[in-house]
């Protein structure tokens, strides 16, 4: 095993001791995150959404379950979960496109353990998970009918997209949706920028469940990213300070 | 029943990414194998996805025709079109037809979209300033007229006319934009390893309880 990937492992072990640390101690010390307008906003147009019998519409995006863009889409399932439960009430439950075959798949699936845990099966439909089109453009050219035909007026994107993206939350303006956007390419989250009502940058859309209140592992383990956010950039500047008095010296 | 069907699921994926995720680190010919096998049980099990996707897809339009929802002929429109192309598709991606759908409607449309894309983003960008009249979307705006004129030629006079706008276009990308998109990157990148940990640990369980 070389060095590069003895810290590898030993980064891996330090998140999940760090996790489960966190998720122990977490209720004797609460973590207070920053506000993150667009969660809040999110849980205000849910709740309008549902009593003006309009459907919550999550796109999880293009990319694959086996691809390494999965990450992103995966997030978006926690925010499913929390976002089913929330609708279940509905007569229009969310509804949720992927544009690979088995993530639309495991959108079925969350979507149905979330109903069966809340005892709401009768909320469930096979349809309520769908794949949309198999390629970028043929998902997003799909997306205002749907918009459109299931009255949608909360359009969440939390998945991998490359420039479409922006088409995609475009869409969702043009028929006054609220708009909540993210996703793990740099470029397009630019483009979503612009476009979005609320947009979700970096690690922003990892953190839905933690600020949708989804699981106390959850807050833990946005605790942990945190921390080792604060050791990498200590790193970084620890780094940065002793190539200058290397250079000088 | 329920509880042992639940601990089994999360049991069986749990140990599946496990051995994947130690065969990047741990260089053992049986934990290579493994990983490379459920790689392998992976890519199978995507490619019955993609058919019952299509499936899906079959049956949701077809439920729409059927019932007359809003927007039937554009459902039509999807089934048959998804049925042509399945069907001359099975004759070969060199068949005649199939060059003709990608090259004269399929090449088109994404095309036409991308053209789309570029009018929605102008409208967005003056949306932005007109709606959003915080300072991170001005600096937004602002640094993006910015690049767009260091970028484009200047039909009769030089970039350099007033201030090298080209020099100042490459400073905001290589230095300032880098230096961002890097910090973000960081972000992306610790939230996707702990996301992908919670569902090595169970604690998200997009399969299903």
């Amino acid at each position: 095993m070389s060095l590069v990937d003895l810290v590898g492992m030993l980064v891996l072990a330090f998140f999940i001791g760090g996790i489960i640390v966190y998720a122990t101690v977490g209720r004797r010390w609460p973590a207070v995150f920053r506000p993150l307008r667009g969660y809040s906003d999110l849980e205000d147009a849910i709740e309008r959404a549902v009593e003006a019998g309009d459907r919550v519409h999550v796109s999880l995006g293009t990319g694959s379950v086996i691809g390494s863009d999965c990450a992103p889409a995966l997030a978006g399932l926690t925010m499913v979960s929390r976002i089913a439960e929330i609708t279940s009430v509905s007569d229009r439950p969310v509804v949720v496109t992927a544009g690979d075959a088995a993530m639309a798949l495991l959108a079925q699936d969350t979507l149905r353990s979330t109903y069966d845990r809340i005892n709401a099966s009768e909320a469930y439909s096979p349809n309520s998970g769908r794949m949309l089109g198999p390629t970028p453009f043929s998902y997003i050219a799909s997306l205002p009918v749907l918009i459109d035909t299931e009255k949608v007026s909360v359009h969440v994107l939390a998945g991998s997209f490359g420039y479409e993206g922006a088409l995609a939350v475009d869409f969702g303006n043009r028929q006054g949706a609220f708009s909540l956007a993210g996703t793990d390419n740099v470029q397009s989250q630019a483009l979503i920028y612009a476009t979005a009502d609320e947009p979700l940058i970096g690690e922003e859309l990892f953190a839905g469940g933690a600020y949708l209140n989804q699981h106390p592992v959850h807050r833990a383990s946005l605790r942990v990213q945190d921390l080792m956010r604060m050791i990498i950039i200590g790193a970084i500047l620890a780094g940065t300070i002793l190539r200058v008095l290397g250079t000088f010296s | 029943m329920k509880l042992g069907a639940h601990l089994l699921w999360a049991v069986v994926a749990g140990a599946a990414g496990l051995f994947v995720l130690l065969g990047y680190f741990i260089e053992s010919e049986i934990i290579i194998a493994m990983r490379l096998v459920l790689m392998r049980w992976a890519v199978l099990i995507s490619a019955w996805a993609l058919l019952l996707g299509l499936v899906n897809i079959l049956y949701v339009h077809f439920i729409k025709v059927r019932d007359m929802e809003p927007g039937w002929p554009y459902s039509t429109v999807l089934m048959l079109a998804l049925i042509v192309t399945v069907v001359f598709g099975a004759l070969g991606p060199d068949n005649d037809i199939i060059v003709m759908v990608f090259n004269y409607i399929h090449l088109p449309v994404e095309t036409s979209l991308m053209a789309l894309l570029a009018i929605s983003l102008a409208v967005a960008g003056f949306r932005l300033v007109a709606q959003k009249r915080d300072w991170p979307s001005m600096v937004f705006a602002g640094t993006a007229f910015l690049v767009l004129l260091g970028t484009v030629q200047w039909p009769f006079f030089s970039d350099e006319l007033f201030i090298d706008l080209s020099g100042l276009r490459d400073w905001l990308v290589q230095v300032l934009a880098s230096g961002g998109a890097r910090g973000i990157l960081l972000g992306v990148a610790l939230g996707a390893i702990v996301t992908g940990l919670r569902v090595l640990l169970a604690v998200d369980r997009p399969y299903g309880d």
